[in-house]
């Protein structure tokens, strides 16, 4: 078990190379002069060359990428263009924000998920019910549902805050556009392995054995569906951790999506750099911890291993 | 229909396709419903500068510049079903290829696809999608070549997956043994299976695409106004939320509708086709 993490842990350290490799590429894919970019109303040649040196950006580009690549591994991400602060400055407090949104995020699409899937698996009527709900909530795109929950809850209703930014009221809405969105995947899964486990031999002798029922469901059937679950809710944190980008817009959600989208908007591209390889580390890093809670969870994944 | 046993269409399918011809029928006939563009000044605002309700002259009212909301709904959903079909055959040839390559020829060539495979399908779309989105000018092209971008891990991966179970099937060893070359063997026994896979799989791709295609263009990353694009309809009705919800709903629901029509098509066709039914919308 330790040697297949450990060989995970290197492709997950490959990964976040490769992308970091690839947001370093794009700055010089990207058109537009960085100094342009800090001194729009720049009139002199020299203030710009002067920009320029002090960014390094007239030394040979392998020297850039040493250096550029030097900092990355001390945390440094360099500065943004247009905040004047450090990325790692402006990208911290938000991944606290982005962190809370989607952990929320996750609660919720688990919870509503789970409930659909085991509902489905009981009765025949439900699961027909449940794959129409699926159906819809899988068609409506992100930012239709939240835009949908905005009006109904915030503006008709008046129940939920309109104005964004972070908060214990203002995380509602945005945690429940991310469960419904969520929630069919999970309902699928949960359904599919409810059923699978009722239908087993281990179940069967648990009944005849005379076993109570609670305790059959929650030893024999909850424990068998608590592996994929674990791990589609690891991976999600971790995408989800990423940057939310389109609930963050709805919603005005401070986060690392709402930083991303705005830095984008204003060819920031050392804040753009920054949070995707924030991003991929999120992606990396948890797709990890979902192997390893499904290798806890799961003595047949310890096995695969 | 004579002779057909009655039930034997799935009625997901039938009702996928009637949506989407009616979709469809919409937007080549786009230009009847007015200019998208134009604004009108005089009976498409309100004298304080709102926008009008649906009336006869304007079924969906007018947007918050005073163009005709239903005109620009029409060429939002000719962009939604371009982008769909373009996108659809790009993403899933190129799917497919590295698929095949990496599946029946093995070695150094499958180690590097499907690695490759495997970040694309790791990838945060919508972050990936904004920073590709950066380096393009706005437009159709931008749209398809993000969304093809995106898009062909998810086949590659299921044609990989369908060429290493086939493989090991008899009539691929059989045509091996009879000294057919790689090729012959690709193309006369692993394409038909592959074809047929990925057909059924190319409703749900579709579904994808024109969800997210509104993904990008409400982000400001994909068709950029004035031209229209049901995603970034929905942007600019934002404004209007409070007072002309019916700008925010309109475009929403034609998006939430072409998507569900794509969703049922494919179910329709998991149903008929008993190769499909390993398919499902949980892939994306």
């Amino acid at each position: 078990m330790a040697r297949a993490m450990m060989r995970r842990l290197v492709f997950g350290l490959i990964a976040v190379t490769g992308v970091a490799v690839l947001a370093f590429l794009l700055e010089f894919v990207v058109p537009g002069d960085p100094a342009r970019a800090i001194a729009p109303r720049a009139q002199s040649a020299a203030v710009l060359a002067n920009i320029r040196a002090q960014l390094h950006l007239n030394q040979p580009l392998v020297v850039q990428f040493a250096s550029y690549f030097g900092n990355l591994l001390h945390g440094d991400l360099g500065m943004s263009y247009v905040q004047r602060q450090p990325v790692a400055a402006l990208i911290g407090p938000r991944l606290a924000d982005t962190g809370a949104l989607a952990l929320a995020g996750v609660l919720a699409e688990v919870l509503i998920g789970g409930t659909l899937g085991v509902l489905a698996a009981r009765h025949d009527r439900v699961r027909a019910a449940v794959g129409a709900v699926n159906l819809v909530l899988l068609a409506v795109p992100v930012f239709v549902l939240g835009l949908v929950l905005l009006l109904v809850f915030g503006y008709q209703l008046g129940l939920a805050p309109v104005a964004g930014g972070a908060g214990p009221a203002q995380i509602v809405l945005p945690a429940l556009t991310l469960g419904l969105i969520g929630a069919p995947w999970y309902a699928q899964i949960v359904a599919d392995q409810v059923q699978e486990a009722l239908a087993s031999n281990w179940v069967r002798t648990a009944v005849g054995k005379g076993l109570r029922d609670g305790y059959i469901l929650r030893r024999h059937v909850l424990r068998n569906v608590l592996s994929p679950v674990l791990t589609m809710a690891g991976m999600d944190l971790g995408s989800y951790l990423s940057g939310v980008v389109t609930v963050e817009v709805v919603f005005v959600w401070p986060g690392i999506g709402l930083l991303a989208y705005n830095a984008l908007q204003n060819l920031d591209r050392p804040v753009v750099m920054g949070t995707v390889i924030v991003g991929a580390v999120a992606v990396v890093a948890f797709n990890l911890l979902a192997d390893l809670a499904r290798m806890l969870a799961d003595p047949r994944a310890r096995e695969e291993a | 229909m004579a002779g057909r046993p009655a039930g034997r269409r799935p009625w997901q399918l039938l009702a996928g396709t009637a949506v989407l011809a009616a979709f469809a029928a919409l937007a080549v006939a786009a230009p009847l419903a007015g200019s998208p563009l134009r604004p009108d000044l005089t009976r498409g605002l309100t004298p304080t500068g709102l926008p009008v309700g649906p009336s006869a002259r304007y079924p969906l009212g007018t947007d918050l510049l005073g163009r005709d909301e239903l005109a620009r709904l029409a060429y939002g959903v000719r962009v939604s079903l371009t982008v769909a079909i373009a996108s659809n055959i790009a993403s899933i040839a190129i799917g497919a290829a590295v698929g095949l390559v990496a599946g029946f020829f093995r070695g150094p060539a499958e180690q590097v696809l499907m690695r490759l495979t495997d970040v694309g399908l790791a990838l945060p779309y919508t972050l990936a999608g904004l920073v590709i989105a950066a380096i393009m000018p706005a437009g159709l092209t931008r749209v398809i070549v993000i969304i093809t971008a995106l898009f062909w891990s998810y086949p590659a991966r299921l044609v990989y997956g369908e060429v290493l179970r086939l493989r090991r099937r008899g009539f691929v060893e059989a045509g091996e043994a009879m000294g057919a070359s790689g090729l012959a063997v690709v193309r006369r026994h692993l394409l038909p299976q592959v074809t047929s896979l990925m057909l059924a799989y190319s409703p749900l791709n579709a579904a994808s695409a024109v969800a997210f295609e509104a993904t990008l263009s409400y982000l400001n990353a994909g068709i950029n106004p004035p031209a229209p694009s049901l995603g970034n309809m929905i942007s600019d009705g934002q404004a209007a939320i409070t007072y002309r919800p019916l700008l925010v709903i309109a475009p929403g629901l034609a998006v939430m509708a072409l998507t569900l029509a794509f969703l049922l098509v494919g179910e329709g066709m998991k149903t008929r086709d008993p190769d499909a039914r390993r398919l499902s919308w949980l892939g994306r």
